[in-house]
């Protein structure tokens, strides 16, 4: 297991951040999920080791996180979601200085800070003053000074925020590329359901301090909806009325095309019996994907 | 821009355990001070008396041939406990070390602070001392640059120019006087000013504070000593007396105010405990708002 902990709980005050936190990650891209206030960021800098949890205990990387804080943040490397940078440095050096205060020898550092840098996209821009570095290209940076000690896990805190459309593209191809290809884990924590969807084939979710969900995408989807796709010609409000006394959701798109997810336990031949039972035609039926959005929606509780 | 011109390859060496974690981050700081332009012309400005102190000495030993020059043999030209005093204590040296500390220390929490680096520090395996020794280390260097080293330097060129070890014989206890002394000032200058810089994110707001607070103290002094009453104890309201008056202590001088030197001592370790605690709450690695 790369992230273990159990009975985690953490508050600031009163205000109860982490309430009874139980998860095992396995290896693999891992999405961290949660409306604003759900314990993501609290989480993270629980693994990090810069909040230690008033309850529970957990091991990252197999290193306690109580007790072996700096063992841990020797091998993984952080992301963080704010701007961050050292005004007066160069990219290059800025990213080496990093590589150095995790361990590494001088030269090696400045030598990777090269090769990372130019991984990530900005080896033409390795000598420029980071204030005039643009947004994406500090995003860019914070994710070369996290991977430049070759980590063993990796957390990305919202790694696409203030990113136009390309960059956010790009970014995320590089998030893939680590995770997929280069036997680095990664534990993105985003509130872009579809940065996530994109990256993750694992996911958990957070909701008021507890856990709400987690597992494999793919199960998760498939085990709390199934969605039909279904274009019909006729009285559309009795069909959908009818559906709906079935315990389905349906939602009607702009080009007329209906919806409809089905609860676990309901056959699909049932859309088709209320559609002859209120005398319409279906024209097109087909099984489609539900988004993380729907389920992330289900689960936490909001539209 | 394209993306991944050159792909990942994984570093196949080992990370250390440093024995000095601190080290990089001083290096860096004490780099990126000299490549102020203004830190500069400072350093060079403090460094630059320390060449009429050693012009005091050569004159002081060979007396004799200026004799024509000097109308009286002035304090200056007496190389003894209290000449180390005079170079450590007096009043443009330590105006020397509260511009360095303002120059070259003023942004060096606060700018960590402003643009969001101590988590990146803190996601390193270093411990919150490590980064304030990293931190202080860059003053420390500068100040025991403008203070230790000519000190000691000094001890040098008199026994140079003297040609014997008669002063040493003399004053067997002035070198310990001079380290000692030293590391005092530069320990508490150290402190003072990361302590302003831990206080705000804007490292301009905190040269002032640098400044203020230092000469606010002393004005406080002169204030009630001029207007009020003469009484040396109001000399314990300022840094600089205080300073000076520890420093008489270190050099077996009588101070200049009758106040006893341990009340000044107390008063400067009161405000470097101050220091050290609100360093120890405000850097971390996350704001913690509750």
């Amino acid at each position: 297991m790369i992230v273990e902990v159990s009975d985690l709980k953490f508050s600031y005050g009163r205000s109860l951040a982490l309430d009874g936190v139980t998860l095992r990650l396995a290896e693999g891209a891992v999405g961290l999920l949660g409306p604003n206030g759900a314990g993501k960021s609290t989480l993270l800098r629980i693994l990090l080791g810069f909040l230690v949890p008033q309850q529970g205990r957990g091991r990252v990387l197999g290193f306690d996180i109580r007790l072996e804080p700096l063992s841990i943040r020797r091998h993984i490397g952080y992301m963080p979601e704010d701007d961050c940078l050292i005004p007066g440095m160069d990219g290059v050096t800025f990213t080496a200085h990093f590589g150095e205060l995790s361990g590494m020898p001088r030269q090696e550092a400045m030598k990777r800070a090269h090769d990372v840098l130019f991984y990530v996209g900005l080896g033409e821009s390795r000598y420029r003053p980071l204030q005039s570095y643009s947004a994406g290209m500090k995003q860019r940076l914070k994710l070369a000074q996290a991977i430049i000690h070759d980590p063993k896990l990796l957390f990305l805190d919202e790694p696409t925020s203030n990113l136009d459309p390309i960059g956010r593209k790009e970014v995320l191809e590089l998030i893939r590329d680590i995770s997929s290809k280069k036997d680095i884990q990664v534990l993105v924590s985003s509130h872009i359901l579809s940065d996530i969807e994109s990256v993750c084939s694992d996911v958990v979710i957070l909701n008021r301090g507890r856990l709400a969900a987690q597992g494999r995408l793919s199960d998760l989807r498939a085990f709390n909806y199934r969605l039909y796709e279904v274009r019909i010609k006729g009285n559309g409000e009795g069909f959908i009325g009818r559906l709906e006394t079935l315990g389905c959701r349906v939602e009607e798109t702009a080009d007329k095309l209906l919806k409809v997810y089905l609860p676990p336990d309901l056959d699909n031949r049932k859309i088709l019996a209320a559609a002859e039972e209120e005398k319409v035609q279906v024209r097109h039926f087909v099984r489609s994907q539900t988004s993380l959005e729907d389920f992330f929606a289900q689960t936490v509780g909001v539209d | 821009m394209t993306i991944r011109e050159k792909g990942y390859s994984h570093w196949d060496g080992k990370l250390e355990e440093r024995r000095f974690p601190w080290w990089p981050i001083s290096r860096l700081g004490i780099r990126l001070a000299f490549k102020k332009k203004y830190f500069r012309l400072l350093l060079f400005g403090a460094l630059a008396v320390v060449f009429v102190f050693i012009v005091g000495i050569y004159i002081s030993e060979r007396i004799e041939d200026f004799r024509h020059m000097i109308k009286d043999e002035g304090q200056l030209l007496k190389i003894d406990p209290a000449f180390f005093y005079t170079y450590l204590s007096n009043n443009f040296m330590l105006f020397m070390m509260v511009m360095i500390a303002l120059v070259g220390g003023a942004g060096l929490i606060a700018d960590d602070l402003k643009h969001n680096s101590l988590q990146l520090y803190f996601a390193r395996p270093l411990k919150k001392i490590d980064y304030l020794l990293g931190k202080a280390n860059v003053l420390v260097f500068f100040f025991l640059l403008i203070t230790l080293v000519p000190g000691l330097v000094f001890v040098f060129f008199k026994l140079l120019f003297a040609g014997n070890f008669e002063f040493l014989k003399t004053y067997p206890w002035l070198p310990v006087s001079v380290i000692g002394y030293s590391l005092f000032i530069t320990g508490f200058f150290c402190l003072y000013a990361l302590l302003l810089s831990s206080l705000s994110k804007n490292s301009r707001y905190v040269s002032i504070l640098i400044v203020a607070v230092y000469y606010f103290s002393d004005i406080l002094f002169q204030f009630f000593f001029e207007n009020v009453k003469k009484d040396p104890e109001f000399g314990l309201l300022s840094l600089r007396v205080n300073l000076q008056q520890v420093g008489a202590w270190f050099f077996n001088l009588k101070p200049k105010y009758a106040v006893p030197w341990y009340l000044s001592l107390l008063i400067l370790l009161a405000v470097e405990a101050v220091g050290a605690v609100v360093l120890s709450r405000k850097v971390r690695g996350v704001e913690v708002v509750r």
